[in-house]
Parts: C-alpha cells; sequence; structure tokens
C-alpha cells in the first residue's frame, strides 16, 4: 500500500565530508556508505556531531570540504528541497497553526503536486492516524505527534529519510512500540533511514549497521552484534555495552593467541581477535563473558583467571545481577550473572575468583584514555 | 425546624452558632492578613485609574459651569452637538484623521518591524549583530531630541516633494514609522527567537522560500506579538502631540489629539465640557481596537501557539 506513493530508497555516500565552525570541527573527514534501503543508525554521545552530519545531508548545512552523494549523484550544491531528502527533527517541528492534514500535506502543495489532501490522508492512514486528521499537533500526545512528522517527512517520496533522535522526547514504554513500528514502516516502504541516536540498545535494536561516532569521526561501523562483540577502540567498548579492560605489554606470542602481562596476571587473547600485537595492548572482556567461582580454577591454557577478589557491590537489574569485584592489585572487574537459580549467587564480600574462556577476549586498536587498568 | 428541638438543644445550637461567628471573625483577620490586603491594593488601584475616566465621562455630560463640581449634577447632549457644530474646528475631520493617520502608522510599523526583525531572526549577514547594537541605541533617544532636525528635513523634502513637506499627512505617517521601529522590531526579534528554527527549516525541506515561511509560518505564530505592537503603535501615535502639532498646519488635517487641544488652551474661552466630549469619543476607536485584538493576544498566550 505505502510503495504506492513513496519513492524507492537510494544509497548515500559521504566522501570525506569535513565540517568547522568558527574555531571549532563539528565533523572531521567523515567516509561512509549507506546501501539503498538499509536501516543505518548513528551512534555518539552528545556534541559528537550526528545532528551536524545529518544537517549536511539535509543541505541545510554546507560542508567545509567534502562531497555528498545520494544515489550516486553528487548533492553537495543542491538546496534541500532539490535533494531527495526528507528530515524527521527530535521535536517534530509540526506547524503549530495547522491541522495535522495540512501539517501532512504542506510538502505536497510546495511542490504542486496534484491531490494533496488524499495523498496526505493516505500518508496518515499509513502511521494509523487518519481519524485525527482535524486536529491541531498540540491536541496530540508525543507518540502520535512523533508519526505525523514521520507522515509529512514520508509524504514526499524521499528515497533517504533522516532522522535525528526522533524518539528522544517519549517515555520508554513508548519507545520501544515506537521502535518496533519505525522498523515496520522501514521494511514496508523499504527507503533508507540515517536513524541518529544516542541510546545504544535503540540502535542496536533497530538498525542492520550501526555506526559509532566520537569527536566528529566514526570509530567503527558494522553489524550490530559485530560491534558488540569485538569492538575494536576503547570508546566503543564502554559506549556500547560495558567491557572489563585490562592494558599490559605484550609477553607472548604463539601462532594462535597472544598474551600480555597485566600486574603479574597473565591475559591471553586469540589472534584472529586482536588489532595490535606488540608494544602495550588493551585486553578486555564483556561483563557476561565472565564468570565467578568460589574456588580457585585450574589454570589452563583456554581460561584467563583473576583473582582471588571481594565481592564490593551488588546490583540487582532484573533478569540477572551486576556484581563488581575487587581484586587487591588489579582493580574492579565487573561480571553479570543471570537470576536463574538463587539471587544473588553470591552473597556481598564473599571472596571468588574470576574467569574467562580466551575465545572471549579482544584485543583493541587504542588504549583507554588516562588508563592504564581496568575500566 | 428549630421547632422541633427541646430548650438544651435549642442553647447548645444558638452556642455553636455564636461560636461560629467568632472563629469567623477570627478568620476574616486572618484573610485579611494573608490575602485581603491583596484585594485592597487592587480596589485602591482600580478606583485610582478609573475615576478620571468616570470624572471626564460625567464631565463630557455636564453643563459648560458646572464642570468643576461634583460628578454627574446636570445631564446635557450639548457638548457632543457642539462638538461636531465647529466650522472651524472640524472635530469629524480630526476624527476620520487620526483613524488614518494612526491605522496607518500602526500596520506599517508592524509590517515594517516584522520584516526586520525576521532577517535580524533568521538570516546571518555581516553588521548583523552591529545592527542590533545600533538599534538598541538609536531607541534609547527619545524622538523628541530629533524634532528640529525632522522639523528642517520636511521643509527641505517639502520644497522638492510638497506632498511629504511639513503640513502632510504622510510626512507624518513616515515619521512616526521611523521613530518607532527600532524599540518595536527589537521585541519582535525577541519574540521570533522563540519560534524554533526547525519550523523554518522543515518547511525550507519542503521547498518553502524565505517569503512563505515569513508569511505563512512567522507570521501566523507571532499573531500575539503583531497584535501587541499594532495596538502599542496605534496608541502611540493617535496621543502624540507634539509631531503632529508642527508637522500638521491646516486645521482641517489636524489630528484629534491637536485639534482638541486648541479647546483648552484658548486664553479666553477654555471649553473643558467639549473637550471632555471630544475625549469620550477619541477613546472609542483605542477601546473597540483593544477589544478587537485581544483574543489574539488572549489565544496566543495560551493556545501554547509557539510550542514546537
Ligand atoms: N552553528 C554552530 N556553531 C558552532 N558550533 C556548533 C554549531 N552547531 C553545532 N556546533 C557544535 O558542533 C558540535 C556537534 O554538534 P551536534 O549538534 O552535531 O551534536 P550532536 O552529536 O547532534 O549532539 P546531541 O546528541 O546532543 O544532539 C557541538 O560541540 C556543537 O557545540
Ligand atoms: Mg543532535
Amino acid at each position: 500500500m505505502a510503495t504506492d506513493f513513496v519513492a524507492r530508497g537510494q544509497d548515500l555516500e559521504l566522501v570525506e565530508v569535513r565540517k568547522e565552525f568558527p574555531g571549532f570541527v563539528a565533523v572531521e573527514s567523515l567516509d561512509l556508505k549507506i546501501p539503498a534501503g538499509e536501516f543505518f543508525a548513528l551512534l555518539g554521545p552528545s556534541g559528537c556531531g550526528k545532528t551536524t552530519t545529518l544537517r549536511m545531508i539535509a543541505g541545510l548545512e554546507t560542508p567545509t570540504s567534502g562531497k555528498v552523494l545520494i544515489g550516486g549523484k553528487d548533492v553537495t550544491d543542491q538546496k534541500p528541497h532539490e535533494r531527495p531528502v526528507n528530515t524527521v527533527f527530535q521535536n517534530y517541528a509540526l506547524f503549530p497553526h495547522m491541522t495535522v492534514l495540512e501539517n501532512v500535506a504542506f510538502g505536497l502543495r510546495q511542490r504542486k503536486v496534484d491531490d494533496p489532501l488524499p495523498k496526505a490522508t493516505a500518508a496518515l492512514e499509513m502511521v494509523e492516524l487518519n481519524h485525527l486528521a482535524s486536529r491541531r499537533p498540540q491536541q496530540l500526545s508525543g507518540g502520535q505527534q512523533q508519526r505525523v512528522a514521520l507522515a509529512r517527512a514520508l509524504v514526499n517520496r524521499p528515497a533517504l529519510l533522516l532522522l535525528d533522535e526522533p524518539l528522544g522526547a517519549l517515555d520508554l514504554k513508548l519507545r520501544r512500540q515506537m521502535q518496533l513500528e519505525l522498523k515496520d514502516i522501514q521494511s514496508e516502504v523499504g527507503l533508507t533511514f540515517l536513524h541518529v541516536t544516542h541510546d545504544q540498545e535503540e540502535a542496536m535494536d533497530m538498525a542492520d549497521t550501526v555506526a559509532v561516532m566520537n569527536h566528529g569521526r566514526i570509530e567503527q561501523m558494522g553489524a550490530p552484534e559485530k560491534l558488540y562483540d569485538r569492538p575494536k577502540t576503547a570508546f566503543v567498548a564502554k559506549f556500547l555495552g560495558q567491557s572489563n579492560l585490562f592494558v599490559g605489554e605484550v609477553t607472548d606470542k604463539s601462532s594462535e593467541t597472544i598474551s600480555i602481562n597485566f600486574r603479574g596476571n597473565k591475559i591471553t587473547a586469540p589472534n584472529s581477535r586482536i588489532e595490535k600485537s606488540s608494544g602495550k595492548v588493551a585486553i578486555g572482556v564483556r561483563p557476561e563473558k565472565t564468570e565467578f567461582h568460589e574456588s580457585k580454577p585450574a589454570a589452563s591454557s583456554t581460561q584467563n583467571v583473576l583473582g582471588p577478589g571481594k565481592i564490593t557491590d551488588i546490583r540487582f537489574t532484573g533478569v540477572s545481577n551486576q556484581y563488581q569485584i575487587e581484586i587487591p592489585e588489579i582493580g574492579e572487574i565487573t561480571v553479570f550473572a543471570q537470576n536463574v537459580g538463587r539471587s544473588p549467587v553470591v552473597e556481598l564480600g564473599a571472596e571468588v575468583w574470576v574467569s574467562w574462556k580466551v575465545e572471549h577476549s579482544f584485543g583493541l586498536a587504542d588504549l583507554p584514555t588516562g588508563e592504564e587498568d581496568i575500566e | 425546624m428549630e421547632q422541633e428541638l427541646t430548650k438544651e438543644e435549642l442553647k447548645a445550637y444558638k452556642k455553636a452558632k455564636e461560636q461560629l461567628t467568632d472563629a469567623r471573625k477570627e478568620s476574616f483577620g486572618k484573610w485579611l492578613r494573608t490575602k485581603g490586603w491583596k484585594h485592597l491594593i487592587g480596589w485602591v488601584m482600580i478606583v485610582y485609574s478609573v475615576f478620571p475616566i468616570v470624572y471626564v465621562i460625567s464631565g463630557s455630560f455636564a453643563d459648560a459651569d458646572q464642570f468643576t463640581s461634583t460628578l454627574f449634577t446636570s445631564f446635557t447632549t450639548d457638548n457632543y452637538r457642539d462638538l461636531f457644530a465647529d466650522e472651524y474646528r472640524p472635530f469629524g475631520a480630526w476624527f476620520v484623521n487620526t483613524l488614518f493617520i494612526s491605522g496607518t502608522a500602526a500596520i506599517g510599523s508592524v509590517f515594517l518591524s516584522a520584516l526586520a526583525a525576521y532577517a535580524f531572526s533568521r538570516l546571518r549577514f555581516t553588521g548583523r549583530r552591529a545592527g542590533l547594537l545600533t538599534l538598541i541605541l538609536v531607541q534609547m533617544f527619545p524622538q523628541l531630541l530629533a524634532l528640529v532636525a525632522i522639523y528642517a528635513l520636511l521643509v527641505n523634502i517639502g520644497n522638492v516633494f510638497p506632498f511629504l513637506g511639513i503640513g502632510s499627512q504622510l510626512a507624518l505617517i513616515m515619521v512616526y514609522l521611523g521613530g518607532a521601529l527600532g524599540a518595536n522590531t527589537y521585541l519582535m526579534y525577541g519574540f521570533f527567537n522563540t519560534i524554533p528554527k526547525e519550523l523554518d527549516e522543515a518547511a525550507k525541506i519542503d521547498g518553502a522560500t524565505h517569503t512563505q515561511i515569513f508569511y505563512g509560518i512567522i507570521l501566523r505564530l507571532a499573531a500575539p506579538i503583531l497584535a501587541v505592537i499594532g495596538l502599542l503603535a496605534f496608541i502611540g501615535t493617535s496621543s502624540d502631540f507634539v509631531l503632529a502639532n508642527i508637522i500638521l498646519t491646516k486645521p482641517e488635517s489636524k489630528t484629534l489629539a491637536v485639534g482638541l487641544y486648541m479647546y483648552v488652551s484658548d486664553q479666553f474661552g477654555q471649553r473643558w465640557t467639549i473637550f471632555a466630549a471630544g475625549a469620550v469619543l477619541a477613546a472609542v476607536p483605542i477601546v473597540a481596537l483593544f477589544l478587537y485584538l485581544q483574543k489574539y493576544i488572549v489565544s496566543g498566550l495560551t493556545g501554547g501557539a509557539v510550542k514546537g
């Protein structure tokens, strides 16, 4: 149904795009390629340049240098309305003095499309809001306004839809519901979606590809599972979920693994999962891949073992508990354990050893800033 | 109901009633201390501001020799009749002049300051900051200071373009427009800045031009401030005396403020009652305009019109 009035998705390419504001570089030499029809998430902390990137793609900001290509065509010098792009703003930006229907029809009227009202009604139907067509935006709930904004953007048949934290103002439950709806609409219309967010769960949940951005550059890009399983920089390791990181000089190298000396403890990672194999190397592991033991586990070449240490904090998070384990000379380690049996599995202050399989270690390309030990 | 009660019950009832009134008396003192004094101040202010109006209305219906006596001692409509009968003092023409001059100046200054404010708020150009500062500086000097300059300027302009010289209503309108621009632009600039920029950008993405954004979005959302500025400009110009007095020379081209003054400036025949009648009529358009614009001002404040 929706495909009647929406164009097909097109791919987006950014070539060395850079944006400087007076005395400040907001985006540094960005290279990016998003295939047609993909749901792409741009994830990053506040102020890292996500909105600026979107605005350059939309044509609301001119890049200092570099090119923006949509469907293989250079649009860098085109005006916003000449590009096959539309935007859903974070605060929706619905026109308060127009009805919902007029809001959706606005772009059609601007483009002098025939039958603007029936087409706008069809777009409202797609977001299941046609019964509210005659209301004013301020008479709608946040989620409804969000859907109107989506309809207003989609009705213009963009090939690429930019969404700047469209769910940022919604509460958690509505957010989850809107995430599903957005995803449904995207697969229904087959458009290319570029979704900006700083909610890592949202990004991993919805996107085909996630790019993690920091300080105006993309740190790492890939499928959500891959990014989570194999972060390549300390920033990604910490921003996307949690990580225990250990930094030390490389001591052993074999054909399969490398080991570092972390304050007298040997920590090993497989060669297939490291970025760097000489000098100081940071090796990490996800908290849910680690486990603790109340007696010292036998040493083995397939396990990394640290301990003994004391449990200093237990945080109940629902399906699992988060345990902080303080190991003398080493520092704090975070461990997640499922609450399948007893909760908590061990008591506060208990003495435990921490272990994880070597194959779950990952090596980073850089070192955590200002950190020599565990995060 | 009291009949059915026994004596003792009646006693108890009366006692309870007394206690209740005591409590009321006590709480009246408390009411006065917590809320009552505000009412008191409110009423004093109302009387203070309504009194002159009542006095003028009373005076406008008084016999000429009774003007200074107590309120509403005599009643006559002669003053209103005389007002329109005097052919050397054409009240009707003044009335129309005032409506024309103030109306044009009000609409003009709303439009011009909206244009200027849009530029300052939405466009980025060199000299924008300097321009804003100049606006604040310039509007700090009262127009009165420029009186001599305005007079000399108009005399000279009048030598070339007589329709813009001394004695022309158009010239007066021009002077009003220039004078009000600074403060009004600044007020409106502040208001425009509260309208989210994303609205413009959403429209721009759909292909709207600056003109369309200005008329179709900004002006619609700025209705309250347009109404306020229009009203202030109308009141300000229709009560202006100094500029109107030096620029408008012919009796039939004068405004109400200047014309009515003739009734009381006459050394030997001060006609206060007729002046009062004229003043009452002069207030009518302003009150009407206020009542008409009120709904825009109020709906703008309560309708959340500028919430993105
Ligand atoms: N017009 C501007 N002039 C100067 N600096 C700007 C301008 N717009 C943005 N910046 C700066 O550029 C940086 C990136 O801004 P941007 O809005 O892209 O951040 P963001 O990643 O969208 O953050 P958030 O998640 O908080 O929305 C910020 O440090 C910001 O201060
Ligand atoms: Mg942003």
